[in-house]
């Protein structure tokens, strides 16, 4: 029973997983719509994101207020590829308007599959180094740190505002296909399928690489930083080394989600960068519950799924107040969120009924 | 550190006098360019000064929420765009209500009201979510987050999502031109606003005897309880002139441009930043960090664009944030996490 209860996350999550697999031949048989498949694939972005986001919060405390950054760039990355394959490698529409004549230098990699996976990985990871080794080195953390981070992403945003030839401001990098080609409408569906099953496939891999490393003793140390980080300090460890890392691994994680969110969405905008969104991300792995990563990856697919189904019903007016009332009440009441409620409210609210029923039969 | 020497002006003047050319090419004499970088400087002065007092106005709140309560205010930029709203709302009362000769009074009513609103609503506030949340930094941020949301949508929802204007009443329209350089009365106005303000809260919280008990809860709490201070009182109050502040910088704010429901969001990144440079607890660090946004907000911007402007000083407050991460002026003490 020990042993059923220790894997019930890893169980929830092959769920999940099935349930996700099961979309494209509903879609084949006829039953889904291919819209439908292709929101479930930006789900899927939001749940890698949110497993990062949970990796540096949930385990070890650090409350970023600004992976939009991170997520950006990696959707940027993804997004130059995709546009110069449509161009052919040529100079696109907004650089003309910009006053450029030629591509850009900074452009030049993203012509490359190889170069672009790379960068997509390497330049978020290494301004993630960059901004942690600073940061943890001087031992700035809790609140400091999530206010210099929001910072950080307001300034990010307002720079990719500005220089707009070279990113096209405030309308993003639009009209991209994905790597497979396009994936909309339904004569496009074969494509659409393979696209869904690959981000499955790294949901699923960086999931189990999650899921083993928090249950390592790198991941116990994790814990110890957030339950007493001066502690941890005095037993020997490095803690800024460990916080660098984590907040690398988190970053690179965001990146990756972000380039498979481009993939699907067909185009990234500024709005990806923006603290609001970066604090959607958290309202995500708060209720879904944190320091649990299938929490996070429940919590993102969640709060979208909901989203999804109450915007196409004309509701969208009233998701704001049902999501800043539920997060509210979970940051007040359920510090665990879903997992949290059924790991611990649930369990304690049965035993007192026990207990309560036993002092019936007693008198 | 070299001061400031107080005949750095005159210096100023002189050192262009001396390295202009007897006469500009278009024949102008040399005194009338001196007279333009005179007047080039001081309107860059004054820009600075109207930047610094309204980036303090709207981080004073947050710096006695945050300094004394230790308790992050995320939903203070929408404390600010309630201010902004109340005054405009006050505004369409008056168009409707008075006759045309009074209507420049409107403003005079509107700056209690919405220091009344937001301080009723920052206690009401405090008493729901906030009281529950003491010791708990970063789960007061993010219920103040999601606070932050509510409001935003219920502005969209009474107001609508398009922006509305607010008119300046009469005595604040138009400017004084004093040798090159105008001075618009809207910013003389705030810059004075803002010392008053400013005066209150020095006032209230080092000369009277609420600020005495707040500052006791604030620096030990069960003691000052012992000694007969109602803490959850103090506390409620606290939070409530905090929210106050927002709003009367929610007015100052309505002169300035168009209200829409992210209007509080565009303040609040500067606001928090001057919080964190001066140091948390002090009202000095607040005054000195905002000083130093606006000033040098102006002053890059007069380099590069102003969006590149604001990049640019964010990052360099954060490098500076590295070498003193407890910010400009701190509270001693021997504590291992202060």
């Amino acid at each position: 029973m020990t042993k059923l209860k220790n894997q019930a996350g890893n169980l929830c999550f092959s769920l999940i997983i099935i349930g996700l697999a099961v979309m494209p031949l509903l879609m084949a048989a006829g039953v889904a719509e291919s819209p439908l498949i292709i929101f479930l694939g930006k789900c899927v972005a939001f749940s890698i994101v949110a497993i990062g986001l949970d990796l540096i919060w949930g385990y070890t405390g650090i409350l970023s207020l600004g992976h939009g950054l991170y997520f950006a760039l990696g959707g940027y990355g993804m997004a130059m590829y995709l546009k110069l394959r449509a161009t052919h490698g040529a100079i696109t529409e907004f650089m003309h308007t910009g006053g450029l004549t030629a591509l850009p230098a900074v452009w030049k990699p993203f012509q490359s599959l190889p170069l672009t996976v790379l960068s997509v990985l390497i330049v978020p990871a290494g301004l993630a180094y960059i901004i942690g080794y600073f940061i943890f080195k001087n031992r700035i953390k809790g609140v400091y740190f999530s206010i210099i981070s929001q910072a950080l992403t307001w300034a990010a945003y307002s720079v990719f505002i500005a220089l707009s030839p070279y990113t096209n401001g405030n309308v993003g990098i639009t009209e991209i296909g994905s790597l497979a080609g396009k994936i909309r409408g339904s004569a496009n569906q074969g494509r659409l399928t393979l696209l869904f099953y690959v981000s499955l496939a790294i949901l699923a891999l960086i999931y189990a690489t999650a899921a083993f490393l928090v249950r390592t003793k790198f991941g116990k140390l994790l814990i110890a930083i957030r339950d007493g980080e001066n502690r941890t300090y005095f037993s020997g460890y490095r803690v800024s080394r460990y916080k660098t890392f984590i907040y690398v691994l988190s970053a690179a994680i965001a990146a990756v989600a972000g380039a498979i969110f481009v993939n699907f969405n067909g185009s990234i905008t500024p709005s990806q960068m923006t603290i609001a969104f970066s604090v959607n991300m958290v309202i995500w792995v708060a209720i879904g519950g944190r320091g649990t990563i299938v929490g996070a990856v429940i919590g993102a697919l969640l709060v979208n799924l909901c989203e999804y189904n109450l915007s196409s019903g004309g509701m969208i007016e009233v998701w704001q107040y049902i999501v800043g009332g539920i997060f509210c009440v979970t940051i007040l009441f359920f510090k665990g969120g879903i997992m949290g409620l059924f790991r611990e409210q649930i369990p304690a609210f049965l035993r007192k009924l026990k207990v309560r029923g036993g002092q019936k039969v007693e008198s | 550190m070299r001061r400031f020497r107080e005949d750095t002006p005159l210096l100023l003047a002189v050192y262009l006098v001396k390295n202009t050319p007897a006469r500009r090419p278009n024949g102008a004499p040399a005194w009338s360019r001196v007279l333009i970088d005179l007047a080039q400087f001081f309107n860059t002065v004054f820009n600075g000064l109207s930047l610094s007092s309204i980036i303090l106005l709207t981080s004073l709140g947050l710096a006695i929420t945050f300094g004394q309560m230790r308790v992050i205010n995320m939903a203070h930029g929408e404390f600010v765009m309630i201010g902004a709203y109340v005054t405009y709302l006050t505004q369409k009362l008056f168009l409707a209500v008075f006759p045309e000769s009074l209507f420049s009074v409107y403003y005079i009513v509107a700056v209690p009201a919405a220091f009344a609103a937001t301080f009723l609503l920052g206690s009401l506030l405090e008493l729901t979510v906030i009281s529950r949340l003491y010791g708990r930094e970063i789960d007061s941020l993010l219920a103040t987050c999601g606070i932050s949301l509510i409001f935003q949508q219920a502005a969209r929802h009474i107001f609508g999502a398009q922006g509305v204007n607010v008119t300046s009443p009469k005595f604040l329209s138009g400017g004084i031109t004093v040798g090159g350089c105008t001075f618009s009365y809207n910013r003389l106005f705030i810059i004075l606003f803002v010392a008053l303000i400013l005066f209150a809260m020095w006032f209230l919280l080092y000369r009277s005897n609420f600020g005495r008990q707040m500052r006791a809860v604030t620096q030990n709490r069960p003691m000052a309880k012992c000694v007969g201070i109602n803490s959850r009182k103090v506390d409620n109050f606290t939070f409530g002139i905090g929210s106050g502040l927002a709003g009367l910088a929610g007015c100052s704010v309505a002169l300035l441009g168009s209200i829409d429901a992210s209007v509080g969001q565009s303040y609040i990144v500067n606001s928090f930043m001057a919080v964190v440079l001066g140091g948390v607890g002090k009202l000095l660090g607040t005054v000195l960090g905002s000083s130093v946004i606006g000033f040098s907000g102006i002053a890059a911007e007069t380099f590069v664009s102003s969006s590149i402007a604001k990049a640019i000083v964010l990052l360099i407050i954060i490098l500076f944030l590295q070498k003193k991460p407890q910010g400009l002026f701190t509270i001693r003490s021997r504590a291992l996490d202060e």
